[in-house]
């Protein structure tokens, strides 16, 4: 790119024209000592919690330890530069980052600075990134679905919008794809959604980044990074960015999904900074506030009333309620569920999503444990035909659970019990789905429909899959109308019910599978 | 400096409200100035952890030198500090006994770095704008440093007023770069 001279000194001009120097009084005081990115800070007697703290060089600082003589502070970013000496100014500013539409399609850091090498992010607004969740009065309970577009989620374990639903399982069980999945199939829905990457590999960030491209999902996506070489310090804000990104749509009216990805590496770095602080360990080493710094976070995740959306956006936007679904990850070790960690993140959401290896390397994709998966709240927001079919789809499989193991030890069952067997074998093989493959409504409830139904109870278990595979290409090309009305009214009515029954005995009948 | 300051708080503390009750505020602040010092010199320095010197031996010599101003309760808290190995935080606890014996006052210490030397009349109106904003006393100390190009910079505890060029020109160059 060819710059003019005349333009930088042009630009300069400009940026000199526009420069205003204020003297102003600051508290000030002096670093005693840096250590692995924790500064003690001698004097500044009037910093506040949680105050940014200017230090030499643009560089910023959180203040976290107010103590008797001195200020404990993380540095935000770089501290080679710094040395004990250095002048540490207050700056009267509780951190804060931009927010606003401006994000959307961008890949920033956790102060809401781009990384994407798009240029910089104009936003207009800044806000905090601590902030109080909104009061019981400003909130509504959960009544509208979030489709994941995955079949066993949305049959089995709704999630309504405003909800914290937790995805939880160990290392490599699909947890990622499952939160990438549900952000394309927001595409059509008008959810805005934030990823928030804290402590992971930069390449399997630039994969995220790169598959939420191929799949037309970046639009409507903000994606802020804290990758495993950020400091500390950084990883621990960048939920509380994220989440402050999100609560700017839920303020205006709008619906907002969250991803945090995941918040166990977030509890990992801020286990180090309270341990650099020299705050006392507690269970694991966590400091004694992990609890709260979960609790805080996701009680931030909300569906608020229209009144609140009035207030909060000063008239701006009236008659709408907005919501911020928060989707918690959380990794595992071993699936101990029991570690300190995800037994609180469990008691704080609104339901898990449980992962499994055993289910994920027997080739049951999402690997989904029906048996402990809920939603507590979810029920509320699902789609009437969903929920009318899904029904049946958690019963095959309870019993199935139940026989399975029993049946391992009988040698011949009577019919009944091997009926039950084989239905719940075929419900498990529809319950399979690939990855960036999400399902409208009308799709799914065509697949559960079918196999509820008995149609598939002819079909050979291997071949299950492509049975389903079949009947939705089938349904696609001969029965389009069929699924565009579901998908426009999606109640289990009885003319959706005698025209999905036509659909799938029409398939049956070509005997294409 | 924070741990210095923690463990000499408590004796400046006591001393400062032993010496207000008596009212020698004045006479103490002078005394433990003087033993400052005495403790701060190279050659006593070395007697402090000598193990061949007694603590009585040392309050001895402290009060010695550091006179009979402030009787016999000042002979006792040197001693004390004798006694539990501190005598070596008496710098730090004088500074901390000038902070309580300020703020008591209501005096405030205020340094102002120029960059050109600033005349009596402007020190005059400096002061009463000062005494006003701190609703204390203010006592102006004055340094000239030519590095700061122009204007000055006021100091009050760990209140700074910024005003000189050289910082302005830092937060251009930010501008600039950011």
């Amino acid at each position: 790119m060819a710059i003019k001279a005349t333009e930088i000194s042009d630009l300069i001009k400009q940026r000199i024209e526009g420069f205003q120097s204020v003297t102003e009084a600051r508290n000030v005081g002096t670093i005693m000592s840096v250590t692995d990115g924790i500064t003690r800070i001698h004097g500044l007697a009037d910093a506040r919690y949680g105050e940014m703290l200017e230090f030499p060089g643009n560089t910023f600082g959180l203040a976290l330890n107010l103590e008797q003589d001195s200020v404990g502070a993380v540095v935000l970013g770089e501290y080679k530069h710094l040395t004990e000496g250095d002048t540490v100014k207050t700056t009267n500013r509780i951190l804060e980052v931009p927010v606003g539409p401006e994000l959307l399609g961008r890949v920033v850091d956790a102060l809401g600075v781009p990384i994407d090498g798009r240029g910089p992010v104009r936003c207009a607004r800044t806000a905090p990134i601590e902030r109080v969740a909104p009061g019981v009065i400003y909130r509504q309970s959960v009544s509208q679905p979030v489709q994941t577009g995955y079949k066993a989620i949305d049959a089995m374990v709704p999630i309504g919008r405003g909800q914290r639903e937790l995805i939880i399982g160990d290392r490599q069980t699909g947890k990622t794809a499952l939160a990438v999945d549900t952000i394309i199939n927001q595409k059509s829905s008008g959810i805005k959604c934030i990823y928030v990457a804290i402590g992971q590999k930069q390449s399997t960030i630039a994969n995220v980044v790169r598959k939420l491209e191929e799949h037309g999902a970046l639009a409507h996506t903000v994606v802020v990074t804290a990758s495993a070489s950020t400091p500390a310090a950084l990883q621990y804000i960048a939920a509380y960015s994220g989440c402050t990104m999100g609560e700017y749509f839920m303020e205006n009216g709008e619906d907002a999904l969250i991803i945090y990805d995941d918040l166990s590496k977030q509890a990992v770095a801020y286990r180090q900074i309270a341990l650099l602080l020299r705050r006392p360990p507690g269970r694991e080493a966590f400091p004694g506030d992990v609890f709260y710094l979960h609790s805080r976070l996701l009680e931030r995740s909300a569906r608020v009333n229209q009144e609140y959306v009035e207030k909060v956006s000063q008239g701006r936007v009236k008659g709408r309620t907005g919501s911020l679904t928060g989707l918690p990850i959380i990794e595992t070790q071993a699936g101990d569920v029991t570690a300190f960690v995800p037994t609180n993140v469990i008691s704080i959401t609104d339901g898990q999503i449980f992962l499994e290896t055993d289910l994920f390397n027997a080739g049951i994709r999402p690997a989904m444990n029906a048996g402990i998966s809920v939603s507590r709240v979810g029920g509320a927001a699902q789609t009437d035909i969903i929920k009318k079919l899904g029904g049946g789809i958690r019963l095959a499989l309870a019993q199935y659970r139940e026989l399975a193991a029993f049946s391992q030890f009988a040698s011949d069952l009577d019919e009944a019990t091997r009926k039950q067997l084989e239905r719940g074998q075929r419900v498990t093989e529809v319950m399979k789905q690939k990855q960036y493959a999400p399902m409208s409504v009308a799709e799914m409830a065509l697949s559960i429909y079918a196999v509820n139904n008995g149609y598939m109870d002819k079909v050979e278990l291997k071949k299950v899959v492509a049975f389903e595979a079949a009947l939705q290409a089938f349904a696609h090309t001969n029965y389009k109308s069929m699924l565009d009305e579901i998908n426009a009214l999606p109640k289990l009515s009885e003319d959706n019910e005698a025209a999905m029954k036509k659909c799938i005995e029409d398939f049956v009948a070509t005997g294409t599978y | 400096m924070a741990d210095r300051l923690t463990i000499a708080r408590p004796y400046a503390r006591a001393a400062f409200e032993e010496a207000r009750e008596r009212q020698r505020l004045a006479a103490w602040s002078e005394s433990l100035h003087t033993a400052a010092q005495v403790v701060q010199d190279p050659r006593v320095r070395t007697l402090l952890g000598n193990p061949h010197v007694t603590a009585e031996q040392l309050a001895q010599l402290v009060t010695g030198i550091a006179g009979p101003k402030v009787g016999e309760e000042g002979a006792n808290f040197v001693r004390t500090l004798a006694d539990n190995h501190r005598l070596e935080f008496l710098p730090e606890i004088t500074t901390l006994f000038d902070t309580f014996k300020d703020a008591a006052e209501g005096v405030a210490d205020v340094t102002l770095t120029s960059a050109a030397a600033v005349d009596a009349a402007q020190r005059g109106k400096l002061s009463a704008a000062l005494e006003k904003r701190l609703k204390r006393q203010v006592r102006l100390h004055c340094r000239v440093d030519p590095a700061l190009i122009g204007g000055a910079v006021l100091r009050a505890g760990d209140l700074v007023i910024d005003g000189s060029l050289s910082t302005r020109l830092e937060h251009i160059a930010y501008a600039l770069t950011a």
